[in-house]
């Protein structure tokens, strides 16, 4: 089961969401939540969260990338949380 | 969600891993049995189970017991023998198994309401992301956006604009008289320099408040997420990676955390591509040159102008990326992505208004800081006067410093059909923040100066005034929403005439284009769009990806603005526009 999740989100042609493949393999949604997690453990997949970001908020303006909150950052916009196959280097 | 009952017996619970790894697990229970020391610390089962799983701490632990060694060296000879069967570690071998028996007991005990039903969510979704119809579907909530930002805020932008003309500088003008400057520099300085810089682009505050209205509602209802993934698929399809829509999505606000927002790329080559692709997004900072030059030169077609110019944003970063992709960025396999579409919701007031807020505080800080002082820079330079002509603050405009250093680039713009030194100042001023370019305008076509003539007002009528013209304003808005669909219930009303600005624009663009304003007008939007970067960019694609990618984005952005706005501007003229 945990192969399959990895192998869907190699082998999809573009991106995949959570429900469309909890649906297709026939899993819970946070049984996938786990799976997903897993393999971000594991290092074969990687959070999508720019460095010196704690979630998918993305900041910009003079707090140069590093995100300390709304109220500190003149511009701030939720971005997808997503994740990616990690490249082997 | 309801449970099933069941029978508990007392068996101990027990995962069956299947054949492999039970034979693996067993043999290792007997020999973690036949040491006493390890049985009177560990049970043999779990214990085996951990040391297959290559556990950090029981492992060390183990190691420490007599015996303990063996142990593991007879655990990494299973663990080897599992690996090269499978091809994958014992531990991923394990959570599998588990993780299917997760699954298996769940689906035997929980009902929940057709849980494999599509949701509300997911029956919009097979619309919205559907993959003929997610792009349209897109491109209409884009309009549908630059709808709001043209037609619905024009009755407020027209009311602060009158502001602005009216009162405020009826009253600016009033203090100074006051205090006896109203013949002094300081007064230039207050309502040519401040006035018509920092207030012409103030007056635009309700245009990327809707902008940033549009974006909160697009954010909160979940709809955002599934516009990148949309967008995701439409780049894979051209070639480009699909993770760089993320930060180019982000470009529609602002460059600056679009270049930071590469950071999510996980490969240098990749993020580089996408930094020097994201300021091809039309960020907030250039609504304000389009809304005016759409509304200066296709009134009828504000909207439309300001939408083309949007999507030549997205279809000039794909063609550069293509061209980069298959040149000096040739590389990188695209990786596969999972994305967690959060499910649609109607957006809350507090969630909305704050996030509006925040990012219109952002301009306004803008506003009152770079414009503010690139307002005050140009207003210096333009009353130096050069030649020995007037003196400071005292010269014919032409005769200033300002237009002399304008004039020197002018003829690189000829072409393009807009060769003024008023058009070449306010393009040069740009690269501090786009929407200087609207403030140098204000400042240059020197509309609104101190020996403009207003209607004299006592204070008390200014305020009425104020207030009856915002309700108005608010009324108008109103009547504007239907505009979104092409419902018009302003009828033969009167449209506003022209403002003073506007007329100044369309008079300098017929004299500069040979009587094709409106094709000059339409370069120039061009022209912004694509051009040299703001400085806050600028800085962020030098922290990001070096003095040299700095400077490949600021000459590469110049030159291919150039070419396209020359052949928007010569093509129109062979076609006879």
């Amino acid at each position: 089961m945990l192969q399959q999740v990895l192998h869907e989100i190699e082998t999809a042609n573009g991106p995949v969401y959570y429900g469309e493949l909890a649906r297709k393999l026939g899993v819970e949604r946070s049984a996938l939540d786990g799976m997903i997690q897993f393999w971000v453990q594991k290092g074969r997949l990687r959070r999508n969260v720019p460095p010196g970001h704690t979630d998918s908020t993305i900041c910009g303006g003079s707090c140069r990338g590093s995100c300390p909150g709304p109220n500190s950052c003149p511009f701030v916009m939720k971005t997808p949380q997503a994740y990616s196959i990690r490249i082997q280097e | 969600m309801t449970a099933s009952t069941n029978t508990f017996d007392n068996t101990p619970f027990v995962i069956d891993y299947g054949p492999d790894l039970e034979d693996a697990i067993s043999q290792l229970q007997e020999r973690i049995e036949a040491t006493p020391k390890l049985t009177q610390r560990y049970p043999a089962r779990w214990l085996a189970i951990k040391l297959l799983e290559e556990d950090n701490i029981v492992s060390a632990n183990v190691a420490g017991i007599s015996g303990g060694a063996e142990i593991l060296t007879i655990a990494s000879q299973y663990i080897a023998n599992l690996r090269s069967k499978y091809g994958e570690d014992v531990d991923t071998l394990i959570a599998d198994r588990r993780y299917s028996w997760i699954n298996h007991l769940v689906r035997e005990i929980i009902r929940q309401g057709g849980a494999d039903e599509p949701t509300t969510s997911d029956k919009i979704d097979q619309i919205v992301t559907n993959r003929w119809l997610g792009v349209p579907i897109f491109m209409l909530a884009m309009w549908a956006v630059f709808k709001l930002t043209t037609d619905v805020s024009a009755p407020y932008l027209d009311w602060i604009t009158d502001v602005i003309g009216g009162p405020i500088s009826n009253w600016a003008l009033a203090l100074l008289a006051l205090v006896e400057l109203e013949n002094s520099w300081v007064a230039s300085l207050v309502v040519e320099g401040v006035l018509a810089g920092v207030g012409g682009v103030l007056v635009f505050v309700p245009v990327l408040m809707s902008l940033f209205l549009a974006l909160a509602l697009l954010e909160d209802s979940g709809y955002m997420s599934r516009a990148a993934y949309v967008m995701d698929r439409l780049m894979r399809m051209v070639g480009l990676h699909g993770k760089a829509f993320v930060p180019l999505v982000v470009g529609f606000g602002c460059n600056v955390p679009a270049i930071y927002a590469t950071r999510t790329l996980e490969n240098r080559r990749d993020r580089i591509l996408t930094g020097l692709l994201a300021p091809f997004m039309s960020c907030g900072a250039r609504l304000p040159v389009y809304v005016l030059f759409a509304t200066v030169f296709f009134p009828a077609y504000s909207s439309l102008a300001v939408f083309a110019m949007y999507l030549l944003g997205i279809l000039v970063a794909v063609l550069i990326g293509l061209v980069l992709k298959n040149t000096l960025f040739k590389t990188s396999e695209t990786t596969g992505m999972i994305m967690e579409l959060p499910p649609y919701r109607l957006p809350t007031i507090r969630n909305v208004w704050s996030s509006m807020w925040q990012r219109t505080k952002g301009f306004l800080h803008g506003a009152a800081t770079i414009i503010l002082l690139t307002s005050i820079v140009v207003w210096a330079l333009m009353a130096v006067p050069v030649g020995g002509e007037g003196a400071f603050a005292d010269t014919d405009i032409d005769s200033s410093l300002f237009s002399r250093v304008s004039d020197l680039v002018t003829p690189v713009f000829k072409p393009l059909g807009f060769g003024s030194w008023e058009a070449s100042g306010a393009l040069i001023s740009g690269f501090v923040a786009k929407e200087v370019v609207v403030s140098t305008l204000g400042q240059v076509y020197n509309v609104g100066g101190p020996d403009k003539v207003l209607e004299p007002t006592t204070f008390l009528e200014d305020v009425v005034s104020i207030v009856t013209s915002f309700a108005q304003a608010t009324i108008d808005t109103f009547k504007s929403i239907p505009l979104i669909l092409g419902i018009d219930l302003f009828g033969d009303e009167a449209q506003d005439a022209p403002s003073e600005l506007m007329t100044a624009i369309r008079t300098g663009f017929e004299a500069s284009s040979g009587g094709r304003g409106a094709l000059a007008g339409l370069a120039f939007m061009v022209f912004v769009l694509l051009y040299t970067p703001c400085m806050a960019v600028v800085a962020a694609q030098r922290q990001e990806f070096g003095a040299k990618w700095m400077w490949t984005s600021v000459i590469g952005q110049f030159v291919i603005a150039w070419l396209v706005a020359f052949a928007v501007f010569q093509g129109g003229l062979i076609l006879g526009i």
